[in-house]
């Protein structure tokens, strides 16, 4: 089995009044193809920091993230920026779309910043649209979608560019539990489906099971629960 | 690209009511580049129209052709060094003159050229060759005064009678419309005055008020040892230094550096603003793998637009008005200040949108994870 996600080590320290605090301690993850992990934890756990550090988006303290088997660390601002736009997908609480972008649009645009074709981005975006159910509100503005449509426009435009990874933020955190449990399922389909390895922040236990594996943030350590 | 134009067309309102200032400021700006211009023409036409590029003038004069005096003999000295046909004598005085049957008086430049001179402008109606004999040119504003080819024109100062033979235009000094007459008559309006104040021969008393060369530099420096007791400017500090001339282009190019400036500051609290409303967005943008120098330009294309837009109206708008505007009016707007005007409109909208760049870039992506979102 191939590992698309792997952390090592990884620990990170604040500086937080004269205290060094360290809220990552030697975390280790792999993740594999195809496979959904979920990471649960109560606030203030270090969930944010574990995500933004696998997310290329916060230097760890030590330790090493591989995307593919190539590490991560080290590369100035703009060789990450192109790292997260290839290799990564992300799925934010509140789906975060571009207002004034349409749902097509939205797709579009993290193809056109990778430098796709038109041919080749209209192609892939209809093909994603239509996997996600979303082809009859191609031209809609995310303020007339409801809560999970917009949700699935954003896995759209996660998985628009082909990334090695998918990091969702507590997708759910602002739809119903129907919902919610919907949208989880869908991730979890287009990630079996893809490939890809996936990684899910929640604190919403009810959609667990649909995860491959669950585990717990305390204490700066994962540890794995069965699900 | 993608990002701007669409922002711009999914909130029209909002761009357009920044345009709609812009456009305002531009048009403003435009509107009082011309009437600064063309007050600037009204004002010294025909020095600026004068083909020459220096002015002998007496010493002290303070750059002023009305305060100046200068003899025949200095102008024969300014011939020997530029050459005879690079120099020609120059005659300017202030008067007020009326028209033969009429009451009303009217303020005039007496400008004395030679009629065959190079000095001498180009008429648009009648005939330079009765000068010799009482025959003036004059401007064509006159003639909304009344006067036509024929008319007699009566000095106020002296009373010599003057008959008008020719319409020049657009020639005018110190806001009066100009009045050309011959050296014949310039000496017969000064000579009498001149010839109570001293002896000596006419031909050395006959004064002008300057001597207008074409020279180059290294005749001009040859001019300041040869003929003394002068000084010899440039056309530009002739122009500058006929009264008002200063004053009025120093309010007028100061309302428009205010105007610049204003709209400058406006632009850029404007993108300010929205930019900090778009702080998350922007920030999103950042996570999902846009180039901070993707967003920047964004920014700065959709300032560019909005400036390129109002200017494109403005230009439009100001040509409309300049063809309304009635001929009296000194408004002039040439292809070389309109782009001038236009490119520095343009850089000071992009001079603003720099404050709005710098806090895109400060925006970190980070912010995109863990944040409940707006």
């Amino acid at each position: 089995m191939n590992n698309r996600l792997e952390m090592h080590d990884i620990t990170r320290t604040f500086a937080d009044g004269g205290f060094q605090r360290t809220i990552l301690d030697r975390l280790n993850l792999k993740v594999a193809e195809g496979e959904l992990v979920a990471v649960m934890g109560p606030s203030g756990s270090g969930k944010s920091t574990f995500l933004s550090i696998a997310g290329a988006l916060l230097e760890p303290t030590r330790g090493d993230v591989l995307i593919d088997g190539k590490s991560i660390l080290g590369q100035d601002k703009q060789a990450l920026s192109e790292l997260r736009l290839r290799k990564m997908g992300f799925i934010f609480q509140n789906a975060n779309l571009i207002p004034y972008l349409k749902v097509e649009e939205q797709l579009m645009l993290v193809a056109k910043l990778a430098g796709s074709s038109k041919e080749v981005c209209a192609q892939r975006a209809d093909e994603l649209l239509q996997r996600m159910g979303l082809t009859h509100r191609k031209n809609a503005y995310p303020h007339k979608l409801s809560g999970g449509e917009r949700q699935r426009v954003a896995i759209a435009r996660a998985l628009m560019n082909d990334p090695a990874v998918l990091f969702a933020d507590e997708p759910t955190a602002s739809l119903d539990a129907s919902r919610g449990l919907e949208v989880v399922a869908m991730i979890a389909k287009q990630v079996k489906e893809q490939r890809k390895s996936a990684v899910m922040v929640t604190h919403d236990d009810r959609v667990l099971p649909h995860c491959d594996r669950v585990f717990y943030l305390d204490k700066g350590k994962l540890t794995e629960h069965p699900v | 690209m993608y990002l701007a134009l669409r922002e711009i067309r999914f909130a029209k309102a909002r761009y357009t009511l920044i345009a709609a200032i812009m456009l305002l400021i531009s048009f403003l700006v435009l509107f009082v580049t011309g009437l600064a211009q063309g007050l600037a023409y009204d004002n010294a036409a025909s020095i600026q129209n004068m083909p020459a590029t220096h002015f002998v003038l007496e010493q002290g004069s303070d750059h002023r052709f009305t305060r100046s005096q200068i003899s025949g003999e200095k102008l024969e000295q300014t011939r020997s060094v530029v050459g005879e046909s690079n120099a020609e004598p120059l005659g300017v005085q202030m008067t007020s003159i009326v028209l033969s049957g009429d009451i009303q008086k009217i303020d005039v430049a007496l400008l004395a050229v030679n009629p065959k001179g190079w000095l001498a402008p180009d008429l648009t109606m009648g005939t330079t060759e009765k000068q010799e004999t009482g025959g003036v040119v004059v401007d064509e504003k006159l003639a909304e005064h009344g006067v036509r080819l024929g008319s007699i024109l009566v000095d106020q100062a002296s009373g010599t009678r003057w008959t008008v033979t020719g319409f020049v235009k657009n020639e005018s000094f110190s806001h009066a419309p100009a009045v050309f007459l011959s050296k014949e008559e310039w000496m017969g309006l000064h000579l009498p005055s001149s010839a109570q104040s001293g002896p000596g021969s006419a031909e050395g008393q006959a004064a002008y008020n300057a001597v207008a060369v074409k020279a180059t530099e290294g005749e001009v420096s040859k001019l300041q040892s040869a003929v003394p007791n002068t000084e010899i400017i440039k056309k530009a500090d002739a122009v500058s230094a006929i009264p008002g001339y200063k004053e009025e282009q120093g309010s007028l190019l100061m309302m428009i550096a205010f105007l610049f400036v204003i709209s400058a500051f406006v632009l850029a609290v404007f993108f300010y603003v929205i930019t900090i409303q778009k702080t998350s967005q922007f920030g999103i943008l950042k996570a999902i793998g846009t180039r901070t120098s993707y967003l920047a330009g964004s920014v700065t294309l959709q300032v560019l637009l909005l400036s390129v837009f109002s200017l494109a109206v403005s230009i439009f708008l100001v040509k409309v008005l300049e063809m309304a505007l009635p001929g009296t009016m000194p408004f002039q707007l040439g292809a070389d200040m309109l782009a001038l005007t236009c490119a520095a409109f343009i850089a000071m909208s992009l001079a603003g949108s720099l404050f709005s760049v710098w806090k895109v870039a400060r925006i970190e992506a980070l912010d995109a994870i863990g944040r409940a979102g707006v």
